[in-house]
């Protein structure tokens, strides 16, 4: 399969089960709107050293938030359900909390509801105040007002966890650093557009992609080196004399379609700039299929197979 | 879901109306509504004319024509709505577990009383000791309040339109915008009331009763 003169190659990116939420976090403007999100979805680029994979999801207008105010939706996944409300916790008191006007909210209805303010209230040491208030649909929900010195920091109790899918990649391969970063840029910008899913490294780009093991006893991870341009020749190298630099993009998502549908419009967009730009092939990232429970075979999804 | 509608006859004596609550009221028939029993020599036929509406949306039960007389309307409540589209005798919404009740007129006294949650709005006066022993909820008056306003009241808003009479036992906590007002606020659009052009979130807040728990608030709504 061809592309604009860019290869795809005929391969899978493997992908896990995760826990994921979704939170609504308003403020006065979307400047602090900004703020206590960027330091939410901090330091959560991998669940292997980070606990969590968050990102920003969208902006929202005054009209999308319960609390009528800009704000934003972040999405914020873990391998279990466990450390995913630990770390939501955390993030919650370090991060929201201590920004000035943000305030936060449920942002996905599940039967599985994690604590949003529900032990975050005890910061008020008793000066907390419940309140129980009907949504649109008239369903009772309720928020917590905790005394701050801004004034008063309103979240939602809870908030849902759902199933939800980590890890559909895919590699871009070029002929120079530069082309390839720009074409996963474009990549990015187009997978933002899109809703349920987040692009968790920084600037949504990683450039260290790791196979399993290492030569060290103690790690359990390292380099990838079968796709470092750089030891073409000294190991059994994926890359061709051309390739000279290759990134990835990792993609979680809500469900197997709306990573399927980002993977899409991500793969679709880096190679537009095409062969001429320096663009020679896009892969995938596996394990030989046997750890993840769920594949996105490239091949498929570009040819509009998967649909939600 | 049914909406009941209850429209008054002209009465020469207090009406206890405790048993009328939506959930109640819900799958009745006109018939088992006028013969239920209101006190020992009074049914619900010798004082209001019953209509029911089956093609509702959600459990409702309309007072017209009400007075000062009808009493106990709302009484441990526990979800639906209640609309009184005229006035209210004594203990409007006593014992409010949940659920909205929406007065047009005035409400008597103890209004509230020892109410756990839901939301009790008086678009006309309340009369004394509103909100008395109030332990929860939203309690919203746009008229005027009587003496002992938030007799005993141990957590819960109480929100009004006007300024009350200082009491010892509240302490003002000066003016504030509160956010969650936007929230609550929303969630009054959805009713048919005066309280859905309610839109200021800058309050003057009064905790009280400082004679018992203290944990309650009063926020007067500024313009």
């Amino acid at each position: 399969m061809v592309i604009n003169g860019v290869e795809i190659d005929d391969t899978f990116a493997e992908a896990f089960n995760m826990r994921g939420t979704r939170i609504l976090i308003t403020a006065q403007n979307l400047r602090w709107a900004y703020n206590a999100a960027n330091a939410m979805t901090g330091f959560a680029t991998s669940v292997i050293g980070c606990g969590v994979e968050a990102g920003i999801e969208r902006e929202l207008t005054a009209d999308e938030t319960p609390d009528g105010r800009p704000g934003l939706s972040v999405l914020m996944f873990a391998m279990g359900s466990k450390v995913l409300m630990q770390q939501l916790e955390t993030r919650m008191g370090q991060c929201i909390l201590t920004c000035p006007t943000a305030a936060a909210f449920a942002g996905i209805e599940s039967e599985d509801m994690i604590s949003l303010g529900k032990h975050l209230r005890f910061f008020g040491d008793g000066h907390q105040v419940s309140k129980q208030i009907p949504d649109a649909s008239g369903k009772l929900k309720r928020y917590w007002r905790i005394p701050v010195m801004d004034g008063e920091f309103l979240t939602e109790e809870t908030t849902g966890m759902v199933r939800a899918i980590g890890g559909g990649n895919f590699l871009v391969l070029g002929a120079s650093q530069a082309q390839v970063l720009t074409a996963c840029e474009a990549a990015i910008d187009a997978m933002r557009k899109l809703p349920n899913v987040i692009m968790p490294f920084p600037g949504g780009v990683v450039r260290s992609g790791s196979k399993v093991g290492s030569k060290y006893p103690k790690m359990f991870a390292s380099t990838n080196d079968a796709f470092c341009p750089t030891l073409k020749g000294v190991v059994k190298s994926e890359l061709d004399p051309r390739v000279e630099s290759v990134m990835e993009i990792v993609v979680n998502g809500l469900t197997f379609e709306d990573i399927a549908i980002s993977m899409k419009a991500g793969i679709e967009a880096a190679c537009r700039l095409g062969k001429e730009n320096g663009i020679f092939r896009v892969s995938a990232g596996n394990y030989g299929g046997k750890l993840g429970q769920h594949h996105f075979k490239l091949r498929p999804i570009l040819s509009g197979e998967v649909t939600a | 879901m049914s909406h009941i509608t209850l429209t008054a006859k002209a009465v020469a004596r207090s009406v206890d109306c405790r048993t009328l609550l939506p959930q109640a009221l819900q799958g009745k028939t006109v018939a088992e509504i006028t013969a239920m029993k209101l006190a020992a020599n009074l049914s619900v036929a010798d004082v209001f004319e019953v209509s029911v509406d089956t093609t509702s949306e959600a459990p409702a039960v309309t007072f017209k024509n009400t007075t000062s007389a009808h009493q106990y309307i709302g009484f441990g409540m526990t979800s639906g709505q209640i609309n009184v589209t005229g006035d209210a005798g004594d203990f409007l919404g006593a014992q409010l577990q949940n659920g909205v009740l929406i007065c047009k007129g005035n409400a008597g006294a103890r209004a509230g009383d020892r109410m756990r949650r839901g939301m009790l709005l008086i678009e006309g006066n309340a009369g004394d000791y509103c909100a008395s022993d109030m332990m929860a909820g939203t309690l919203g008056v746009l008229g005027t309040t009587g003496a002992y306003l938030g007799y005993g009241m141990k957590r819960g808003t109480l929100l009004l339109a006007n300024t009350p009479a200082a009491q010892a036992t509240w302490i003002d906590c000066g003016f504030h915008t509160l956010p969650f007002l936007n929230i609550l606020y929303k969630s009054f659009k959805r009713l048919d009331s005066r309280f859905a052009q309610v839109s200021s979130q800058r309050v003057q807040r009064w905790m009280g009763d400082m004679g018992g728990l203290g944990k309650a608030e009063i926020l007067v709504i500024q313009p």
